[in-house]
């Protein structure tokens, strides 16, 4: 019998409980998946399409930066991912960096992932720096508190390329460059799109992305002006935050067709909240199309929305970065002048091309 | 002999008497407010007076009604459970993963996993000593972990009695609202006519009296966490089958929170001793109900924080009242 007087053997009693859950846990799973065998797509001609559609800005080249020319074949170059891999994103972000490094022969990639800690992703590009690299790509979680790492990265000369997100010091000093989308740019792509859904006119509601984030307000900015140039017949009559998550997008899009029933569209600041507010307007009865939806990624799931006649457009927010990456540090490292930022181009989805697209979204 | 009469202390005041007003606010405070907030909404807020919407708040606020029944009984042996969101993260990642065997199976895996991560709560408050907010914590922390790695990223299914569960309804009522009905009706009766809810009620106003006069003291404690467990993770079944898709990541982010807030502002005190199960549900229905009214009027979000911690605020201190009284 259990003796649970001994406070060892309490202690025993509930590891054992706890391990013996966690293997319970894991063990025999099944997934409905399993027995198929899932067919990831995958996207051979995937890389060669990115590349950059603007170079703007003043330049910066090596003689300038101060740093020295390395072979990246044979050097170190260190890769900090900001959040787990746990959204098509992350994982597209994190898989093309690793492909392309493959595929130009970089052999001494390390990467390092900071799971949505800051603390965390500072000292991930401290451990890089100590471990020798000579290069460093991060997609950075925050734009500001940078300092201690540039300062140290500056001391050795380590050109410095963040993507996704640009960090707020002063580039060709305390980094090299940043590759990213103009989410203004997306925003008004998006506002195109559902003018030509809605033929210019009708009502539309807005399921903004978290608050005080960048890639929020610049998104709503540029569809918000765009309207207002290009389809005055427009109006945005509803706005709330559906937080980036499925979840809140669907709990909003509830309440949304329930209190503003003559709503036309949608737009969506990101494919996962357009995916809750698909599931809510099936909930509601509605039929595809009937509400037109517009959002901003790419994923698989959201253009095979388009495809099932639920979602009208998608723009692209591209998260290839490391063709771009390589170039562009292979670019530096041979003497040539490099723009402060560099764009990424974003491709665009709707029902003309979405089939066919279907194997290339992330 | 004349009677004897307890003199009175002191006169009581007449008209306004703030510690009774308070009480009143207590016990029937989130009542008056559903009401007013009911009233409001149907004068000023477009098709609010309609089946759709009723069903809408409804399926919404459900999960949060189920977790929160579970809490309040935490609450009543005067601890608390911080592992709530994740353990439903983790049987919305059980759920999908056992998918496969068929739905039942799969639906009594997550349910253990919520009983099981129970009893690991559980055993360390009664057992080692552990303090709750501690023990809870390190599974808050650690569960939501643990469904990560099983789960790494959002996971849609096809299953049709899930998708049924999620969405369907029986005579317009959807079975999410009848789960929680059901729940409801259960932990009610637990508290009412079981000798389990008499003596989560007696350890909870004292344990060390509990434990002289030999009730089985940690025995309850822990099955009242594995009931908190198994709730939560039938929350997290049927917030899941309700968004299509298992979301390890994100689902049940900050519940703990939200159904602390819901038993708080039902009336049920953090000194143990008391469950207030109709309080707490309508407790969850309020914030529910305030959070859609803004978001129906299109106020940002951040009103509703500052709204919610302003009723938090008013039924802590009516709760006050009533302890220093």
């Amino acid at each position: 019998m259990l003796d649970l007087a001994r406070p060892g053997a309490r202690l025993k009693t509930v590891l054992a409980v706890s391990s013996a859950l966690a293997l319970a846990v894991s063990g025999c799973a099944k997934s409905e998946d399993d027995d198929k065998g899932t067919a990831s797509p995958q996207n051979s001609q995937a890389q060669q399409q990115v590349t950059a559609t603007a170079a703007a800005g003043a330049t910066c080249t090596l003689d300038k930066f101060g740093g020295k020319k390395f072979d990246p074949k044979s050097g170190v170059v260190g890769f900090s991912q900001s959040e787990k891999e746990a959204n098509p994103f992350r994982i597209a972000e994190t898989g093309s960096i690793k492909d392309e490094a493959k595929k130009t022969g970089v052999s001494g990639l390390r990467a390092t992932n900071a799971q949505s800690q800051f603390g965390k992703q500072i000292s991930d590009v401290q451990q890089l720096i100590a471990q020798g690299a000579q290069a460093l790509v991060i997609a950075p979680l925050n734009s500001d508190g940078w300092q201690p790492v540039l300062a140290q990265a500056a001391a050795k000369k380590i050109p410095i390329i963040t993507v996704d997100r640009k960090i707020n010091a002063t580039p060709c000093k305390d980094y090299l460059t940043f590759i990213g989308s103009d989410f203004v740019a997306q925003g008004r792509r998006a506002a195109d799109q559902m003018a030509k859904a809605l033929g210019g006119k009708g009502k539309v509601a807005i399921l903004l992305g978290a608050a005080g984030n960048n890639v929020t307000t610049e998104r709503t900015q540029g569809f918000k002006d765009e309207i207002k140039a290009k389809a005055p017949g427009i109006q945005v009559t509803f706005e709330q935050t559906g937080e980036f998550t499925r979840e809140k997008g669907q709990s909003v899009t509830e309440q949304l067709v329930q209190s503003h029933p003559d709503i036309d569209a949608i737009y969506a600041e990101n494919d996962e909240m357009a995916l809750g507010a698909v599931t809510a307007l099936k909930g509601a009865g509605k039929k595809p199309g009937e509400v037109k939806i517009v959002s901003v990624d790419g994923t698989h799931a959201a253009v095979q929305g388009i495809v099932d006649g639920w979602i009208s457009a998608v723009i692209e927010s591209n998260p290839r970065f490391g063709p771009l990456a390589f170039q562009t540090l292979t670019k530096f490292l041979n003497g040539e002048p490099i723009p402060e930022k560099v764009t990424i181009s974003d491709r665009e989805y709707d029902s003309s091309n979405a089939k066919q697209a279907l194997d290339y979204a992330y | 002999m004349a009677d004897v009469k307890a003199a009175p202390a002191a006169p009581a005041r007449t008209g306004w008497d703030r510690s009774r007003a308070l009480s009143w606010l207590q016990d029937y405070g989130v009542y008056a407010s559903v009401a007013l907030l009911l009233v409001f909404n149907a004068v000023f807020t477009p098709h609010y007076l309609e089946a759709g919407n009723f069903r809408t708040q409804l399926v919404q606020v459900a999960p949060i009604v189920i977790v929160s029944l579970g809490m309040a009984l935490v609450i009543g042996t005067e601890g608390v459970d911080l592992s709530v969101g994740s353990v439903m993260s983790l049987s919305a990642a059980m759920l999908t993963l056992y998918l496969g065997y068929g739905l039942v199976p799969a639906l009594l895996v997550a349910l253990l996993g919520g009983a099981a991560s129970g009893a690991v709560g559980g055993a360390m408050v009664a057992f080692l000593g552990v303090q709750p907010i501690v023990a809870t914590l390190a599974l808050l922390v650690g569960l939501r972990g643990l469904a990560n790695v099983l789960v790494p990223q959002l996971k849609e299914f096809r299953d049709p009695g899930l998708l049924e569960l999620g969405g369907g309804s029986v005579g317009g009522v959807p079975y999410v609202v009848l789960v929680a009905a059901a729940v409801t009706v259960a932990v009610g009766f637990a508290m009412r006519r079981t000798t389990f809810g008499r003596r989560l009620v007696a350890i909870g106003g004292n344990r060390r009296a509990g434990e002289l006069s030999g009730l089985p003291v940690k025995r309850v404690l822990v099955l009242v966490y594995v009931v908190s467990g198994v709730l939560a993770a039938l929350a997290g079944v049927l917030s899941t089958a309700r968004i299509q898709a298992a979301d390890p990541t994100s689902l049940g982010l900050l519940m703990e929170l939200s159904a602390i807030t819901a038993v708080v502002v039902g009336g049920t005190p953090l000194t143990g001793g008391r469950v207030r199960v109709a309080g707490t549900v309508m407790g969850a229905l309020l914030m529910q109900l305030l959070t859609s009214t803004l978001t129906k009027h299109d106020l940002p979000s951040s009103w509703t924080q500052m709204v919610q911690a302003v009723i938090i605020l008013g039924a802590v201190y009516a709760a006050r009242q009533r302890v220093t009284r």
